[in-house]
């Protein structure tokens, strides 16, 4: 089964088709690149996904869901489940410190669990971080941050919305291994970038002009892992 | 360009310039009502305070009270001593004229009811007289305003009504006397003749003072039944008075002893002692007490009343001003993005506190206009439903109004200004 | 158990680590709780405080005798007394009126327990000092006048006492009083003074009482001693009784009134204040809900923000207001505060609904906000 299809999927703000019968499928496990210039619809693509907008035309299926008939309330519990979301701004609770701010995720999702929020922090390499508010962390280390709070739910699918956008080179590099070790994991991860050399990493670019997907192509070496992973990501890392 | 900022800002971003001048409306609006309220409420307290009767009685020099107060027997050797009627209205001609609430006439005689009754004292007095003053003025005044508080069965005589009475509630009891009902009013005069005069009985009065024992009627019924006509025994003057200070307590013992300085400021002063020093110079012959029991009391009152609005008003100062500065403090920190993003484009901060004071100046300009108008309706609200007479609009207050606008207003900018000037404009525009 | 923590984690973290903004917020309650404490504990007390003040216009029960009786029994009076409300009762003066003569002509003598006078009417002044001793007296003013006697002088008196011969007796003049009243033509002593010269104690023509109650309690009182004295008619001053229930009317509807206006205009800059405070988390609110967080999830953190807010403020609120009405109560009565246990309640649960439907209004308001848009950040 897929981890999510897009089928005929438009969006119409007022007079302005942001996406036009976008048609996209992705198995578990997968990486793909979304790539596309300002305006293109990227952002768009990624709020459908993501739940926190629904769709004027054609049907989403995320893990088995369609999402296109939901109400708010019903795509924020599968929000919740399903996926971790990784923003370009972090966008973090910023009087909350790191490990509390992984241990919010966890709140609103089922318990609160320091000692497993900690192991994420570690996971990500912000152990000795953990008590500092996010304004104290370095851009890097709150997009770490960001990671390992996307991560803690176990999510189906990881949604990152230009992940590396406000960060330099060797930041970039140490989100990017953190992806690469998610993947091998089993994780499926769409991330939207418009930076090629990022992209590269991906197993999958898509390419959107204008609202429509205009090119699909695997970049092949890595091959698709096969099957699902049955553990938490998180969870094996840890161990 | 920095007028056009600031046009810009007061143009297009209308709702936050509202929720700033709305706040200050909101401030200014309280400070106005409780300040006019306050500079008011001592001459409002003072009216309320005159139903408390006569704070002046004027009688002749060199009689001695030798009535008294709860009904014993009339003592010996009272002096044959008056004031003439006719000199009366000069009373309202004097520097205070304008304070003098009320005043009326008394004229007392003792008569009796029966052959053989104990003496019954009857008083004359004016009850609503009309007077045409010197001054092209004319008043009414008379015991029917400086008795307020007398419970009136039946109607207040009229002041040409010669047969007419009034006879207090405990007398009325004890005769059985009713309103309608004629009553023969017998006086003896210093020769042992006697008049009788039949009276109609026109109201029973309750005082719930040495009047319940006593008959009223009219000063000119009272002087025909004597052979006394156009003299009063006393007059009872009620006055609109300033509380007495040392200066005034010194002039009470005897004002020449004050040095000519002292003098001025105490006869231009609504000081009670003052006020019957001019009586006296008016009146030929006469001798004006203070009553202390009225000034003094009322002097503690309307000091206690004027502090305690003092301390309300101080109180609600305090807290407008804290609450203003507090609203303009969020108002300006809410655009931290705004100023960022300017601090950004190379604007100074000292360009920028010129831009911040300037915004919340426009916003306080017109939240003040709005507020003191606002205000002025709070303040005339009060007035009518605690006082049943509108607050006057003093003019102090403005200034006031100003100086607290402008405080609150450089005191709310202030710590916002603060904030931004160590906003560094990468942190407000990447939202961290 | 666990999420509870985590839940007053957030809360507190909210509160604590946003020191600046919270501070406003904070303040905004504190001064609201200061003005609804402070001020409705003036309101509350200045009947009782204001009342007492007019007592400073003298007595507003006076007791005579009752049918023709002409002199009072003071034992009798005792016998009403102990039906008057002890702490209400200013004083209680006795007057006994009699006539003396000095060089043939007739004057009234009074006599008055004198420190109780001076309760009484406390609008007497005295020049020279207050009688001491039995043979001591106050001069009234016009008396002193016509006589040209003078504080420290000595005055004869024919005195023609209630059985035996007349006699003539010389009393010192300790000062001269002044009211502007009927007393400037009266001479004053020591009622003990004047039994001993007079003979048969234990009399009054009046007696005067000063109590501290309003008008209506004080009609009840009056009628409860005729009821229950026998000998003894109460009298209302009506003059002072009235005008004091007229006055304090005023003066309860005007403080009440500026407390509704003063009131009415913090609430709404409390409300405003919190408004301002809660509307700047729109983007925080966003960012929860992206991550999972439920409606009910931000309305109880923001709940638990209120109350913790509004209890702490209304606290700190309530201090400054009780130690205002103190002020206040010490500097215009010269008297404690007393606060009643109703009005601190309803402070705090005042405090606690404005800050509520204050930070609550914003909250409703963003919480139909479309995470992505928020997150965005335009």
């Amino acid at each position: 089964m897929n981890i999510l299809e897009l089928h005929d999927v438009s969006m119409v703000y007022g007079q302005v088709a942001a996406l036009r019968n976008v048609s996209l499928t992705v198995s578990p496990g997968e990486w793909v690149a979304v790539m596309g210039a300002s305006g293109s619809g990227k952002t768009t693509l990624m709020n459908i996904i993501g739940c926190m907008d629904r769709a004027s035309h054609g049907v989403v299926i995320l893990d088995g869901e369609k999402l296109s008939r939901m109400a708010a309330r019903d795509l924020t519990a599968i929000r919740r489940d399903k996926i971790g979301l990784i923003f370009q701004q972090f966008h973090l609770v910023p009087y909350l410190t790191a490990v509390e701010n992984i241990m919010i995720a966890q709140y609103y999702h089922s318990m609160a669990d320091e000692k497993e929020a900690l192991q994420a922090l570690e996971r990500v390499g912000l152990q000795h971080r953990a008590r500092h508010l996010p304004r104290q962390l370095s851009g890097g280390e709150q997009q770490r941050l960001c990671i390992a709070r996307a991560l803690i739910n176990c999510p189906k699918l990881v949604l990152a919305d230009e992940p590396t956008g406000n960060l330099d080179e060797d930041n970039q590099n140490t989100v990017l291994d953190l992806f690469h070790r998610l993947h091998a994991e089993g994780s499926a991860i769409i991330m939207v970038t418009h930076a090629p050399d990022v992209a590269a990493h991906a197993q999958r670019v898509v390419h959107l002009e204008f609202g429509r997907i205009v090119n699909d192509a695997p970049r092949a070496p890595h091959g698709i892992s096969s099957g699902e992973p049955d553990k938490c990501a998180v969870g094996n890392m840890a161990k | 360009m920095f007028f056009e900022i600031v046009r810009g800002a007061v143009t297009r971003q209308k709702r936050k310039l509202l929720v700033m001048a709305c706040a200050m409306t909101l401030g200014i609006s309280l400070a106005t009502a409780m300040l006019n309220v306050m500079f008011d409420v001592g001459d409002k307290v003072n009216q309320e305070l005159r139903a408390y009767g006569a704070n002046i009685v004027v009688s002749p020099r060199g009689a001695s009270f030798l009535g008294d107060i709860y009904g014993v027997e009339e003592g010996v050797g009272v002096a044959d001593k008056y004031l003439a009627e006719a000199e009366l209205p000069r009373i309202k001609t004097i520097f205070w004229a304008f304070n003098i609430v009320d005043f009326t006439p008394w004229l007392d005689i003792m008569v009796r009811l029966d052959e053989d009754s104990a003496p019954v004292r009857l008083a004359g007095a004016w009850f609503s007289k009309h007077l045409d003053l010197p001054t092209g003025e004319s008043v009414d005044t008379g015991a029917v305003n400086l008795k307020s508080w007398w419970d009136v069965r039946g109607a207040w005589l009229d002041d040409s009504d010669i047969s007419g009475v009034m006879v207090g509630s405990a007398l009325a009891a004890k005769r059985g006397i009713k309103v309608g009902g004629t009553l023969p009013v017998r006086f003896r005069d210093a020769d042992g003749a006697e008049w009788v005069e039949r009276m109609t009985v026109r109201a029973v009065f309750h005082s719930g003072d040495r009047e319940d024992e006593e008959l009223v009627a009219t000063l000119a019924a009272v002087q025909k039944l004597a052979g006394l006509e156009g003299k009063v025994r006393r007059v009872e003057v009620s006055a609109l008075t300033t509380p007495e200070n040392d200066l005034a307590r010194r002039a009470a013992q005897n004002p020449y002893t004050l040095s000519r300085q002292d003098w001025e400021v105490w006869y231009c002063t609504a000081y009670v002692s003052a006020i019957a020093y001019q009586i006296e110079e008016v009146l030929t012959n006469s001798r004006a007490k203070p009553v202390l029991q009225v000034a003094e009391s009322e002097g503690i009152i309307l000091r206690k009343t004027r502090l305690l609005m003092l301390l309300l008003t101080i109180l609600s100062l305090a807290c407008t001003a804290l609450a203003i500065s507090n609203l303009v403090t969020a108002s300006v920190m809410e655009r931290s993005a705004q100023i960022g993003l300017l601090k950004a484009l190379g604007a100074t901060d000292g360009q920028i506190y010129l831009l911040i004071l300037a915004e919340a100046f426009v916003a306080t300009a017109l939240g003040g206009v709005a507020g003191y108008v606002v205000g002025l309706g709070f303040a005339s609200i009060i007035g009518q439903a605690v006082f049943g007479s509108n607050v006057a609009a003093k003019g102090l207050v403005i200034p006031l109004i100003v100086v607290l606008a402008l405080l609150v207003t450089i005191g709310g900018s202030l710590p916002a200004m603060r904030m931004l000037a160590r906003l560094r404009p990468a942190e407000v525009l990447h939202g961290r | 158990m666990k999420n509870h923590n985590m839940f007053f984690r957030i809360v507190f973290c909210s509160l604590l680590r946003r020191r600046s903004r919270m501070l406003a917020a904070l303040l905004a309650v504190a001064l609201g709780g200061t003005v609804f404490l402070g001020m409705g504990a003036v309101y509350y007390d200045i009947p009782r405080q204001m009342g007492r003040e007019f007592r400073s216009y003298g007595s507003n029960l006076i007791f005579v005798a009752s049918g023709h009786a002409l002199t009072l029994n003071l034992t009798q009076v005792e016998k009403a007394a102990s039906l008057l409300p002890a702490d209400k009762v200013i004083g209680l003066t006795p007057f006994r009126y009699e006539t003396m003569y000095y060089t043939l002509r007739g004057v009234t003598v009074v006599g008055t327990d004198m420190a109780s006078a001076r309760k009484t009417s406390p609008y007497w002044r005295v020049q020279g000092r207050w009688p001491e001793k039995d043979a001591e007296i106050l001069l009234g003013m016009d008396v002193a006048e016509q006589t040209q006697l003078y504080a420290g002088a000595s005055l004869s008196l024919e005195v023609v006492p209630r059985t035996g011969e007349k006699f003539v007796k010389t009393l010192t003049v300790s000062g001269i009083l002044r009211s502007g009243g009927a007393e400037d033509g009266f001479i004053l002593m020591p009622l003990s003074g004047l039994e001993a010269l007079m003979g048969e104690a234990g009399t009054a023509s009046v007696v005067e009482a000063s109590i501290a109650v309003p008008g209506e309690e004080l009609a009840v009182l009056a009628e409860s001693i005729r009821a229950g004295v026998p000998g003894i008619a109460p009298r209302l001053v009506k003059r002072i009784a009235d005008s004091e229930t007229t006055v304090l009317a005023r003066l309860r509807a005007l403080v009440y009134l500026v407390t509704a206006v003063v009131l009415f205009l913090t609430m709404i800059c409390v409300g405003a204040t919190m408004m301002t405070v809660v509307m700047e988390r729109r983007r925080e609110i966003g960012l929860k809900k992206a991550i999972g967080a439920e409606n009910k999830h931000i309305a109880a953190e923001f709940l638990g923000e209120g109350v913790l807010l509004a209890g702490a403020g209304a606290l700190l609120g309530m201090v400054s207001g009780w130690f205002f009405a103190r002020i206040v109560s010490l500097s215009v009565f010269e008297r404690e505060v007393s606060l009643p246990f109703f009005l601190v309640a309803l402070t705090l649960l005042t405090s606690l609904l404005v800050t509520l439907l204050a930070s609550f209004i914003p909250v409703l308001r963003a919480m139909d906000v479309d995470p992505a848009q928020t997150l965005r950040g335009e």
